[in-house]
């Protein structure tokens, strides 16, 4: 069955002003780009999504994931993963430890044989106990990515992921995370400012205009 | 607790002093009401007769030029009052003084309050040791019993002073042994009489309607209500003020059955210095009887309070149903101000009530000699000891005697009404000695040796 | 080290001296002549003396009595007889016992109840509403929180008042063992209540500055994405970050309550006390020889103190080598909603119980009658608070002045310090940061009486009156409990202030003086004061150091409150125990209603 991330519907309040509305389905492998300028409400998008969403907002609508309805679980039982702008890697825990972390419970050998040869995969072989702050942008965001794919996520959720990266660095670190979504077969949402991100994205680009406008919804291009 | 407290000290030998552990309250006061008389009962100060000597007031003699010279280098001083601070009543009574000595004599009466007199006793003592000999830190203490024969033994007090002030005439002292002898110690003037107090038992008609009134009765009325008694942890005073009771009334009984045959186990023996080898056998009928008294106490007898104060509020909280005090008036006052509950009623033992006098006295280096004597003179002037009489303001008894009073001083000490719960005119019937001071350390020790650790 | 320090004040004014020629723009500013820099750079020196000369001076004053050295005794003989004196003392095994047991499980359970509060609650509104529920309990004194909650669990205290007579039978008190238990189960539980909102708001302070704490939210927001139950999650992301900046709290809680006076000297036995209490009453003591004894009874404190926190750092090593494992073996859930549940429970319990020992307070201070069981008083009077009030002048005074002059001692001298840090470009080091929290980790009844025994030499020499003498005295003892609050609570606002401004004013001409005072301060108005409510608040309610430093002669609320708390009145002990709360809440209403006042008369 392909893997798919159904956004029904969704209207997202702040106080009682309507943020945006959205009403979308992305399939596993594909990339929906969310744009738009700052306080458009992309970021509470994402918090909905991840069942975080703070106080003072509140949302209607349902989301569905492979066609369960996860609007009312939990954050951590909902299986999506996020990549942030920054890395956020576990500064207490070395590189193997930030990932063993992520990956689900069991037989301790096979966890460490996975995650070098994962390491290896992304060209960190030899990293797994050097500690993650002396590390530079480009692995830590190597790091990250492995660490979210490692926790067998449903669905991947990326809030400006590049966005800290210089430009030669930003291509290859987006080619490589763009190519692992479509590896899976990840339903994945980006929310981006920048306009090379959603053309490589390669998906649907939904622009936000600001609240004021009242949430209407240009479609670029489909 | 209005009262009067004494702290019993330790000049202790340290190998038997096991920590002391908690002293909080204690304190001051106190003496005899007797004398070298030893033993038995002895009467309460007699009122003096007209064969006194007929001085009627101090403001009838001339001030003696010794005493103006005071006046004079006396005035626009500070002087710390080193007192006892652990009752409010007295705490306001003495800040009453302060006002008065501030309008007489411009002196500025600072209380320190003490949770344990003892504390002043090691401050002059180490003022001693470091040299200090005219800039000490306590100008008045209050203070009677083992602390005064403490301070009295170190030589660290002002000699000949109480004698000469002019108030001093009105106890009568000629007459009055209760305001020249410290628990049976010759004050020599270095302490001026200030108060006086007997040992009376009070309870709470609701809980009980039929309290001991002896010491047998104690015991068995104890047996009946367990836990419903108990006495502060010595070295408290109140706490040994009970152990001191207990102790010469059971000497007094077994004296009357031994028809006092065997001269070394006589009560006498209690009012003089401990020796190495009476102690244990004046002290055994006491740890006899508090060997059977304290399975029955409160807690049962694992924990003693620290204080009479803490007892009185262990009755207000109903934890108690009887219980004594050193100051009967403070029973009343304590209802008045909610402490107490109205159902509280005193009375005196049959078997005698222990009594004593309470002093002032200065430190030899006292830095305001001449200022503390003012004021402890003032304490002794018939306005000040009938206020502090009064049963709402302190209720401490006048230490001065009435026939030496003019007419219009003596009106000063009417009582009023008394309260429900205030100790009935005239109920005691016998009074009690307090014994020779060193029994009070020799008390203490074999008490913490016995019971201060739970084991 | 202090040689070490002056080179490198030499070594900095160089430096400074060098941009000068090169950078004529800053030139005006950075005059090393300037008496305000001067003064600034020599702070942290003025501040380690003022801190070191009497903890050490003390230290010695103890161990010197203690092996048998004291003048003021006439005892010149070296030896170790203070020592087996102080063996020789029946129950000392009980003494100490009881103060290991009670200062490492309150801190312990104090510990794990904050844990398991912000384990619970991490990243929900319910935590602010916690911290705020809480915090006010931060300004109660030690004395103030031992009283009420002495009047709890009395045997006819409101617990079981509330239970009486309807479900317990009780027409009169019971039998109970509390407060004064001889387990010290009532010196736990009054410690743990204290110290627990401590704790918690001193994660939560860690919590909120402003880098690490989003780090450490959007850390746990990841944790959660990754499927980690929130209170895993907690345990596994967040607490080996957070710790290290809870270690220092924590290991200042466990010195005060292996070490303090006033909770077991309310709430404990005395058969017998706590070490602490009785090197207190040793000291007190007529017999001056017991001071020998007392001192070697210091250095035992010492030592049990010392013990005490290296036996926590060593099981924070054991709990790290054990569960080092389980950070990364990717178990999400280890029953978390049971665990919230009963974190929940315990919360609403420590609330109530905290709740319910300040309304039996405030009922015990206006209360007529109040015979047990009765819920509540038959009548109300204000006759308590009249006579309390007559007699607080001289308290009172002495409490506000005291705390008035330390605190604007210890703000000023942190202030400079953090300045120096400014204009060194550099952190203070980690010796003068150690000797700033030291009178924190070292017991106060150690060094204190130390303190008093050398300050008892010197009114020979001075020819003050010893009334200011003792004043002065207690002013001392109290900064050095009064700056490292201080410092811990203004440092990280005036480092984080942007340096652009001062950057900016300088280049505009203003000297470092002026911008000291006209830029950096009025910006920091906030924190400054927050730091003065703080200041006054632990000024306020110290016991030991008032009543050793001022040799008994000032009085303070808080040592009447204590004189009067196992005595007296549950009605007169209410009220000086509602006066120690008010007078620190006043200070910190000040602190908050006064910046809104200022920049509001600003904005016009």
């Amino acid at each position: 069955m392909q893997s798919s991330l159904q956004i029904n519907n969704l209207k997202l309040f702040r106080q009682n002003e309507l943020l945006l509305s959205v009403n979308e389905q992305i399939n596993g492998g594909e990339i929906l780009t969310i744009m738009g300028p700052s306080g458009s409400g992309k970021s509470s998008l994402l918090n909905w999504l991840t069942g975080s969403l703070p106080q003072g907002f509140h949302a209607k609508g349902e989301v569905l994931l492979n066609n369960n309805n996860i609007t009312n679980t939990a954050a951590h039982l909902r299986h999506v993963g996020v990549l942030y702008q920054d890395a956020l890697l576990f500064s207490h825990l070395s590189v193997a430890g930030n990932i063993s972390f992520a990956m689900p419970a069991g037989n301790k050998k096979q966890r460490l044989e996975k995650i070098d040869d994962a390491l290896e995969q992304f060209g960190l072989s030899g990293f797994a106990n050097r500690h993650p702050d002396n590390l530079s942008g480009g692995q830590q965001a190597r790091v990250a990515l492995l660490r979210v794919l490692l926790s067998e996520p449903k669905a991947i959720l990326l809030d400006e992921p590049f966005s800290k990266l210089d430009v030669q660095l930003r291509e290859d670190t987006r080619q490589l995370v763009f190519e692992q979504i479509r590896y899976h077969q990840l339903p994945a949402l980006m929310v981006t400012h920048d306009h090379s991100d959603a053309e490589a994205a390669g998906g649907k680009i939904i622009t936000l205009t600001r609240p004021a406008a009242k949430a209407e919804i240009k479609q670029i291009r489909e | 607790m209005p009262t009067i407290k004494f702290a019993p000290i330790k000049i202790v030998t340290r190998s038997s002093f096991c920590f002391i552990a908690f002293i909080i309250f204690a304190l001051s006061s106190t003496s005899l009401v007797v004398s070298a008389n030893i033993g038995g009962t002895i009467e309460t100060p007699k009122t003096v007769s007209t064969t006194s000597p007929t001085v009627k007031s101090s403001e009838q003699t001339a001030p003696s030029k010794h005493w103006k010279n005071i006046e004079n280098s006396g005035r626009n001083q500070d002087v710390f009052f080193h007192a006892w601070g652990g009752d409010p009543q007295i705490n306001s009574y003495i800040k009453w003084v302060a006002e008065q000595v501030k309008a007489k004599y411009n002196i500025n009466l600072q209380q320190v309050k003490l949770s344990d007199t003892s504390e002043a006793v090691s401050r002059v003592l180490a003022e001693k040791s470091a040299n200090n000999d005219n800039q000490g830190s306590v100008d008045l203490v209050w203070i009677n019993g083992a602390n005064f024969a403490a301070m009295a033994e170190h030589s660290l007090l002002l000699k000949n002073w109480a004698n000469e002030l002019p108030n001093f005439t009105l106890t009568d002292p000629i007459n009055n042994p209760a305001v020249t002898l410290d628990f049976g110690v010759p004050t020599q003037g270095m302490e001026s009489p200030w108060g006086q107090a007997s040992l009376s038992f009070y309870y709470d008609e609701l809980a009980t309607t039929n309290p001991p009134k002896t010491l047998n009765e104690l015991l068995v009325w104890s047996k009946k209500n367990p836990g419903r008694f108990s006495y502060p942890k010595p070295p408290d005073f109140l706490g040994m003020s009970f152990l001191k009771y207990a102790l010469v009334v059971l000497h007094q009984q077994s004296d009357a059955i031994t028809q006092v045959q065997d001269k070394s186990q006589t009560q006498a023996q209690l009012y003089l210095p401990t020796t190495p080898e009476n102690i244990e056998i004046i002290l055994e009928p006491l740890w006899a009887f508090l060997e059977v008294l304290h399975p029955q106490l409160w807690r049962k007898g694992e924990h003693f309070m620290q204080s009479g104060v803490e007892m009185r509020r262990l009755v207000d909280d109903t934890e108690l149903s009887v219980a004594f005090t050193f100051s009967a008036p403070e029973v009343p006052a304590a209802v008045q101000r909610y402490d107490l509950p109205n159902s509280i009623r005193s009375y005196a033992m049959q078997d005698g009530s222990l009594s004593n006098t309470h002093f002032v006295a200065i430190p030899y280096n006292a830095s305001h000699q001449q200022s503390a004597q003012l004021v402890a003179n003032f304490l002794l002037s018939p306005q000040a000891q009938a206020y502090k009489q009064k049963a709402n303001v302190w209720g401490d008894r006048s230490v001065l005697i009435h026939s030496a009073l003019s007419d219009a001083e003596q009106a000063l000490f009417k009582a009023q009404q008394p309260h429900p719960s205030a100790l009935p005119v005239d109920s005691i019937k016998a009074t009690l000695s307090e014994p020779h001071p060193s029994w009070v350390s020799a008390i203490t020790d074999g008490w913490q040796a016995r019971y201060g650790v739970t084991r | 080290m202090s040689l070490e320090n002056n080179t490198q004040v030499v070594f900095n004014n160089k430096q400074v001296d060098d941009k000068q020629v090169n950078n004529k723009q800053v030139s005006k500013s950075a005059v090393a002549t300037d008496w305000f820099t001067v003064m600034v750079k020599h702070s942290p020196k003025f501040l380690l003396l003022l801190l070191v000369v009497p903890v050490f001076g003390g230290l010695i004053g103890v161990i010197l009595p203690a092996l048998g050295w004291a003048p003021v005794l006439n005892q010149y003989h070296i030896g170790l007889q203070a020592f087996s004196e102080l063996w020789d003392t029946t129950g000392l095994g009980q003494m100490v016992a009881l103060s290991v047991a009670t200062g490492l499980i309150s801190t312990f359970i104090a510990f794990v109840i904050t844990l398991m509060i912000l384990a619970a609650f991490f990243n929900s509104v319910w935590l602010a509403r916690i911290q705020q529920i809480l915090s006010p309990i931060l300004v109660i004194p030690h004395a103030a929180a031992a009283i009420a909650v002495g009047f709890l669990i009395a045997p006819s205290g409101m617990i079981s008042r509330l239970i009486s007579p309807w479900l317990s039978g009780w027409e009169f008190a019971p039998h109970g063992i509390f407060p004064h238990d001889n387990y010290g189960l009532s010196i736990i539980l009054g410690l743990t209540l204290k110290e627990l909102p401590f704790l918690l708001l001193m994660a939560l302070g860690a919590l909120a500055q402003p880098e690490l704490g989003k780090k450490l939210r959007q850390q746990h927001k990841v944790a959660l994405n990754l499927g980690y139950c929130p209170m895993t999650a907690f345990f596994k992301v967040i607490l080996p970050s957070l710790y290290p900046l809870l270690r220092l709290p924590l290991l200042a809680v466990l010195a005060y309550a292996s070490s303090s006076v006033e909770m077991p000297l309310i709430l404990g036995p005395n058969t017998p006390p706590t070490l602490a209490v009785a090197i207190m009453h040793w000291f007190n003591d007529v017999d001056l020889n017991l001071r020998l004894k007392a001192s070697a009874g210091a250095l035992l404190q010492l030592a049990v103190t010392g013990g005490i926190l290296v036996l926590w750092l060593l099981a924070e090593k054991m709990v790290r080598v054990l569960f080092c494992e389980m950070l990364t073996n990717g178990k999400r859930e280890y029953g978390g909603a049971f665990w919230q549940k009963i974190t929940s429970v315990i919360t609403t319990l420590v609330v109530l119980f905290i709740t319910l020992s300040l309304v039996g307070l405030v009922l015990w201070s206006v209360a007529g009658f109040w015979r047990f069981p009765a819920i509540l008083p038959d009548s109300l009077t204000l006759l308590h608070w009249q006579s309390a009030i007559m007699q607080m002048g001289t308290p009172l005074f002495n409490t506000i002045s005291i705390g008035l002059i330390t605190t604007l001692i210890a703000i000023t001298l942190t202030l400079f310090c953090l300045e120096a840090e400014q204009i060194k470009g550099k952190k203070v080091s980690p010796f003068i940061s150690l000797i700033i929290y030291m009178p924190l980790m070292v017991p106060s009844i150690a060094f204190l009486f130390g303190l008093v025994l050398i300050q008892q030499l010197i009114p020979q020499f001075i020819a003050v009156k010893t009334v200011y003498i003792s004043y002065i005295n207690v002013v001392i003892a109290h900064i050095l409990f009064v700056l490292p609050y201080v410092f811990l609570s203004l440092s990280s606002s005036y480092r984080q202030l942007d340096k652009r401004f001062a950057i900016v004013a300088a280049s505009l001409g203003a000297k470092p003086s002026k911008v000291f005072f006209k830029v950096k301060l009025p910006q920091l108005l906030t924190p400054i004061l927050i730091a003065f409510a703080l200041g006054l608040a632990i000024s306020f309610g110290q016991y030991l150091p008032t009543l050793l430093a001022g040799g008994g002669r000032i009085s303070t609320i808080t040592t009447e409150a204590v004189t009067l708390a196992n005595g007296a009145s549950r009605r007169t002990s209410a009220v000086y125990a509602l006066m120690q709360m008010l007078l620190p809440l006043i200070g910190f209403i000040l602190a908050w209603v006064l910046p809104k006042f200022i920049y509001k008369s600003a904005n016009r």
